[in-house]
């Protein structure tokens, strides 16, 4: 008898495979989480102990210390209040902005309707570095140098959150919803506000998390116009470490911190994310 | 008063006509169905009523307004869809009422009118429940609710039963019916099940390919079909159609299955048609087995069965016959059902004659 034909060898090769793909799995999933695990613990550490632990998961007893430190050389706090606002206020005007845009792209039937998607869609493939000096100008120009203002509103028309917006528009929001509602008696932003938008909910929960990180996680643009009690926690942490006695401790501490906010956001809407990231593929 | 007339109607996609010049009145508080096989144009017709697409010519008027330019809103009409289109957001209750809070009604009006609509449609227990969570009859009827609560004074369904099964569609076919007379309002319904447009409407209009055939009587329709295409769409199966001569006296006719002399309603017709061709039509239910058919005007033919249908009170064949391309339709009892390859003996009652114009295609 052949034996692949065999019912037990079969069953182990499946186990095997089973088994096999759980611990692939698993190894990743530990690789991703380790960076923030070991975070937690060197946070723990001060500066000699950092230097000199090697890799071990032993938690110190510098944590406090760590935390006045990070207090004394920025304004921790003040950071995370500016990173805030910027992302905050940046991701509720673009899912208004892209909602409207995405929406109008897929409904409506208008001239130039292709060419504004297809330069849109062109427009997500400049990489963003190559318009930094554009921006800076620009900025200069209208002055609005050092204002979160100049930050967060060239990021509220986002190219990749009106791709998302029109797709799900076009997948899921049928025809026929929209005739009704303009047959019982709604206008246009009628229609937009209170039938469309509760239908995208899952499509603007993950354009909230993608514009939201990008906005917080945003480096370049405020590295180049703010200052002071204007920067961003990202950009306060970057200029610790750039100094001779970096302290390494409190500026693990504070990337740590400043993660939280994104975990948090990620946590809330993440089930509402995925709902979005794959309506359309399964009908 | 909600007549609605289009004079000379027009609607064209770039260079393709799919409405040629629609020419159609419909009175005040008539159930009209529009009826026509896919991409006649008939569910156009109703959207252009709607206002949801525009008139590229002519005029539509509903009562004596010029609504070419009007928005949906503005029409007075409300419309039934095929996918019923409900809000999956709202409650029963609250699709029920959208369109009375778009007027901002007072609440407690919109409480009234809403418990009413549903008490007449059986949806009072279900007011507080999502679309999806009710069955397909339920939501055609919630979707009829949202219509019939703005008291509109056209009423516009298309296609609404096509998603239900065949024993809800012929349950709702009646209640619409009765929901429409008992509101007076007029109706404009499409769909493309002859059953349900024999059946629901005063008056039917069958479209073909953007052209208005004919508009009448759903028996005005059946006895009389104005061509050759009305006479095969209209009833089911269809009507068996044969090439034939008329004879030089005008007194007889042939054709590859059947011969026999001209009923007497058809002479004046024939009279004038001496030596030419024509196309001759029978409903199935006029082909019977010899002996089943008690008329005195009849002529027998000999066909094999092929397709045997058998429905119950009665039964179908198709049968092949010699000298005739096409298969041959015909009825007999339910209790003597042949076998497919059978040879039977048909006769034709002659007096059932249609007769149309083999190069018009019109009836003569």
């Amino acid at each position: 008898m052949n034996i692949f034909d065999n019912a037990l060898f079969q069953k182990s090769i499946y186990a095997f495979l089973k088994y096999g793909v759980l611990a692939f799995l698993i190894l990743f999933a530990m690789t991703t989480i380790f960076p923030f695990v070991y975070s937690i613990v060197l946070s723990t550490h001060d500066q000699e102990g950092i230097s000199s632990l090697g890799v071990s998961m032993g938690l110190g007893i510098d944590l406090v210390e760590n935390y006045n430190e990070l207090l004394q050389r920025t304004a921790f706090w003040t950071g995370i209040t500016n990173s805030a606002i910027i992302a905050i206020l940046g991701t509720v005007i673009s899912i208004f902005f892209c909602s409207m845009c995405g929406y109008s792209l897929a409904v409506y039937k208008f001239k130039g309707r292709n060419v504004i998607f297809g330069i849109m869609l062109l427009s997500m493939m400049i990489p963003p570095v190559l318009s930094l000096i554009p921006y800076f100008l620009i900025v200069d120009m209208l002055g609005l140098m050092n204002t979160h203002f100049a930050v967060w509103v060239p990021f509220t028309i986002a190219p990749m959150g009106i791709f998302l917006v029109r797709q799900y528009v076009v997948a899921s929001i049928p025809k026929d919803l929209l005739e009704a509602a303009k047959l019982d008696g709604a206008g246009e932003f009628r229609i937009y506000s209170t039938i469309v938008m509760p239908l995208l909910k899952p499509s603007l929960a993950t354009l909230a998390i993608i514009q939201f990180v990008f906005l917080w996680n945003n480096f370049l643009q405020p590295l180049v116009i703010l200052e002071g009690d204007k920067a961003v926690i990202i950009t306060m942490i970057r200029s610790m470490q750039g100094t001779p006695d970096a302290p390494m401790g409190a500026i693990i501490l504070g990337s740590f911190l400043s993660m939280l906010p994104l975990i948090l956001v990620f946590v809330v809407s993440s089930k509402q994310m995925i709902s979005g990231l794959t309506s359309g593929a399964v009908k | 008063m909600a007549s609605i007339s289009f004079k000379n109607v027009v609607k064209s996609y770039g260079d393709v006509n799919i409405i040629k010049g629609l020419d159609l009145e419909i009175a005040d508080k008539e159930f009209v169905v529009l009826v026509g096989p896919s991409g006649c144009g008939k569910s156009t017709t109703l959207r252009m009523i709607a206002g949801l697409e525009d008139i590229t010519d002519g005029q539509l008027l509903i009562g004596d307004r010029v609504v070419n330019n009007v928005h949906p809103k503005e029409r007075d009409v409300a419309m039934v869809f095929q996918s019923y289109a409900l809000y999956p957001h709202m409650t029963v209750a609250e699709n029920i009422a959208f369109g009375l809070k778009l007027r901002k009604m007072p609440k407690a009006e919109i409480k009234k009118l809403v418990d009413d609509a549903a008490d007449n449609l059986g949806l009072s227990h279900l007011l507080e429940r999502k679309p999806k969570d009710l069955s397909g009859g339920q939501r055609q009827r919630v979707a009829l609710g949202r219509a019939i609560v703005r008291k509109p004074s056209v009423f516009l369904f298309d296609e609404p039963l096509s998603n239900l099964d065949a024993e809800l569609r012929v349950h709702m076919r009646a209640e619409i019916g009765k929901l429409q007379k008992r509101l007076g309002v007029t109706a404009v319904y499409v769909t493309h099940d002859q059953v349900e447009a024999m059946t629901m409407g005063d008056r039917i209009c069958v479209l073909h390919k953007g052209e208005l055939q004919q508009v009448g009587t759903p028996l005005e329709l059946y006895d009389t079909p104005c061509n050759v295409f009305i006479a095969g769409f209209i009833g089911t199966p269809n009507m068996n159609f044969f090439n034939a001569a008329i004879s030089e006296d005008g007194t007889t006719f042939t054709s590859d299955v059947v011969s026999g002399s001209v009923p007497s309603n058809w002479a004046e017709v024939c009279a004038n048609k001496k030596g030419q061709e024509v196309i001759v039509g029978y409903r199935p239910e006029d082909v019977r087995p010899e002996d089943e058919q008690k008329c005195v005007n009849q002529k027998s033919f000999a066909g094999q069965i092929d397709i045997v249908e058998t429905l119950g009170h009665e039964v179908v064949v198709y049968m092949d016959v010699a000298g005739h391309e096409e298969k041959v339709t015909g009825k007999m009892d339910p209790h003597k059902v042949p076998r497919s390859g059978d040879k039977m003996t048909f006769a034709m009652n002659l007096d059932k004659l249609h007769m149309f114009d083999s190069e018009t295609k019109k009836r003569l």
